[in-house]
């Protein structure tokens, strides 16, 4: 099932978009970086990383299906992606650490 | 009336949202069940339990079928009230026009015709001169299925999602629910509106924090994250049936729509009349075939979604063939029609206009006739979202006011939250009765399917009244004990139903997995996920007992 393991690729790239998204923000880059300013650039990256993932996720989307399919498997798959990614900031955000690895020093 | 703007889409919010709310969580566990229809009418009627299956051949399989098709005694009794005069005997009555209707998900095939009747109509302005017969029948065979075994998901599961099966008072259902729909977008708006921090707090959910602050969480999430799917999925909901809330043109415009529906036929040159001139019928399967290769030079995928004929035996009669829509969202069937009798070609439907266009995406991507297994989990996930999203709006309003109603010695929350109660748990009490009791009665219980629908509303009239019993705690601003109870009278039912499928059927888990029987399987692993949840939330609701102590204790 070759088909699945792209879907399962869009949906990881969502996670990946959405959590870097979430990290350009104050509350989740507190959670990763505490005590840390969050500088502008890195907000910039941050979000960049997290459009270049949604964009890549939704071309993934159109190469798989017909146009319309593909636009709301790309919108549907958003709601779990974006449930994960809340849920682990609630309970586990040092697992989106590794987003981080390229800004900085750890606190 | 309000100080300022937020403060009244806030009310708007509250109190549309919790007295519509008990009905739009009833319209999203239905409807979230209703994109597994088909599946849940699998595990309902076991005899049915075999592949899907294209649309059979017309003239070997079909053609029989229909010269066996007989009135339905309901539709008898129906239509005996709206005319005049006793109406003929059912046996002597002609077919004049009939369907057949499959998805790529069905392995049996719907057909149904109408039949004419002499007498006139009691009321001049009732053009229906026709009494209506159908059949569910194994396509391979042209067996038909017993009348009285209950298709759940897609006649009852599914009829509950849009009409809540409410039919007094010419379809008060439909319209609780029409309305229902418009409150939930506003309910959107509004809510976009009151929430201070939406993009702030996209990804916020703080299980750390006081109970209000984390249903309030909870609430948010589901309802934004979801947001495209919610918004999308009511307004679609209204398009779906904007012909049943705003029929214009049948009833305000009656000589306009009588004018245009001659118009189209000279038009479409399909006849509007029968001619009066007997004419046999050519081959079906001929009229199929050359419909299926234009749609292959077009580049669709060929399989015959609905075929329907009007004008039986008449030189007018005509055939028309449409595709059933599994590689796109759109809702259209490329219809092509023939003369009957010759099995020429007279009309191929050109592609929709814009407008038409895009009311077919929007019908299409709530109706969703598409062949895209993860777009229906996706759908079925957006309508859970939906339904966590209007629960824990009500237990945040039972949450913020239930000190103040317990000082006051009021009783709002207390009945807020009983219907709650009633909605959410005792919702899914319902659901697994009535898989139970499919599963229990008798094989040869007459009118089976009418007991099952009955232990449905009995168990959920039980759970009403159970809430309404075991809810006098929040009266003192404790937690009432009939969510835990229910939660737990839940997961007996679901783990029930998958013991009784496997007793019954002898389709267990490992059989159904082993052979690839995805239908059976998935209904199977669905209840036992929520087996599991209910079982684990009945747990913790128990183990957070110390909240039920009286408060002054």
């Amino acid at each position: 099932m070759p088909d699945a393991l792209f879907y399962v690729l869009v949906v990881l790239l969502l996670v990946l978009g959405l959590a870097s998204l979430a990290l350009a923000m104050e509350r989740h880059w507190r959670q990763l970086r505490h005590g840390l300013p969050l500088p502008r650039r890195t907000t910039l990256a941050l979000r960049a990383m997290g459009a270049a993932a949604l964009a890549a996720s939704l071309a993934l989307c159109l190469w798989l299906d017909h146009g319309t399919i593909a636009s709301l498997v790309w919108v549907m798959a958003l709601v779990p992606a974006a449930l994960a990614v809340t849920f682990t900031f609630s309970w586990r955000p040092q697992w989106f650490a590794p987003l981080l690895c390229w800004v900085g020093p750890r606190p | 009336m309000f100080p300022t703007f937020r403060l009244s889409m806030t009310w708007l919010h509250t109190w549309f949202g919790l007295v519509l709310g008990y009905v739009l969580v009833v319209v999203f566990f239905f409807g979230s069940l209703s994109v597994f229809d088909r599946e849940i009418d699998r595990w309902a009627v076991p005899e049915t339990r075999f592949e899907a299956q294209p649309m059979p051949s017309f003239d070997e399989v079909l053609a029989p079928v229909y010269r066996e098709l007989k009135p339905h005694p309901d539709d008898m009794v129906a239509t005996a009230r709206r005319v005049i005069g006793p109406l003929p005997d059912p046996d002597t009555l002609k077919l004049a026009s009939l369907y057949a209707y499959t998805t790529h998900r069905d392995p049996v095939l719907l057909v149904g015709g109408e039949f004419g009747i002499p007498n006139k109509p009691r009321d001049a302005s009732d053009e229906h001169q026709h009494v209506h017969g159908w059949a569910t029948i194994d396509p391979r065979t042209g067996t038909p299925l017993p009348l009285d075994r209950l298709k759940i998901g897609s006649d009852f599961f599914y009829p509950m999602h849009y009409s809540l099966h409410l039919h007094a008072w010419n379809n008060v259902g439909y319209w609780i629910v029409g309305f229902a729909a418009l409150v939930m977008l506003a309910a959107l708006v509004s809510g976009v509106v009151m929430h201070r921090k939406i993009f702030r707090e996209l990804f916020t959910f703080r299980p750390q924090k006081q109970p209000q602050r984390r249903l309030l969480d909870l609430h948010n999430l589901t309802g934004v994250v979801a947001l495209p799917f919610h918004f999308f999925f009511a307004l679609t909901g209204l398009i779906v049936f904007a012909a049943i809330y705003l029929p214009v043109s049948e009833k305000v415009l009656k000589p306009l729509h009588d004018a245009h529906e001659q118009l189209e036929s000279t038009r479409t040159g399909l006849p509007l009349e029968p001619s009066g001139q007997p004419a046999a019928m050519a081959s079906v399967d001929a009229m199929v075939a050359e419909a299926q290769r234009r749609w292959a030079e077009r580049g669709m995928a060929g399989e015959v979604g609905l075929l329907f004929a009007d004008h039986l035996g008449d030189a007018n009669g005509y055939v028309s063939v449409y595709r059933a829509g599994t590689d796109r969202v759109s809702l259209t069937g490329e219809g092509i029609h023939f003369r009957a009798s010759t099995g020429e070609v007279i009309r191929v439907e050109p592609a929709p206009g814009v407008v038409a266009g895009i009311n077919d995406f929007l019908t299409g991507l709530h109706l969703q006739h598409f062949r895209h297994w993860l777009l229906r989990w996706l759908y079925f996930l957006g309508g859970m979202a939906g339904c966590v999203c209007v629960a824990t709006g009500f237990l945040f309003f039972v949450e913020k006011r239930k000190q103040q109603h317990a000082r006051e010695g009021r009783s709002g929350a207390r009945w807020v939250d009983a219907l709650a109660v009633t909605t959410v748990t005792g919702t899914l009490i319902a659901t697994g009765a009535i898989l139970v009791a499919n599963r229990l009665l008798p094989d040869d219980l007459p009118a089976r399917g009418l007991w099952e629908e009955r232990v449905f509303w009995i168990a959920w009239l039980c759970a009403l009244l159970h809430a309404a019993w075991r809810s006098a705690p929040v009266q003192q601003a404790r937690r009432s004990a009939a969510w835990a109870e229910q939660c737990l009278a839940v997961s007996v039912l679901a783990v029930a139903a998958v013991l009784l499928n496997w007793i019954t059927t002898g389709d267990h888990l490992w059989h159904t997995l082993t052979t690839g029987y995805w239908p059976v399987a998935g209904v199977d692993l669905t209840l036992l996920a929520a087996a599991a949840i209910a079982g684990v939330t009945a747990r913790r609701l128990w183990s957070a007992a110390p909240t039920w102590e009286p408060a002054h204790a």
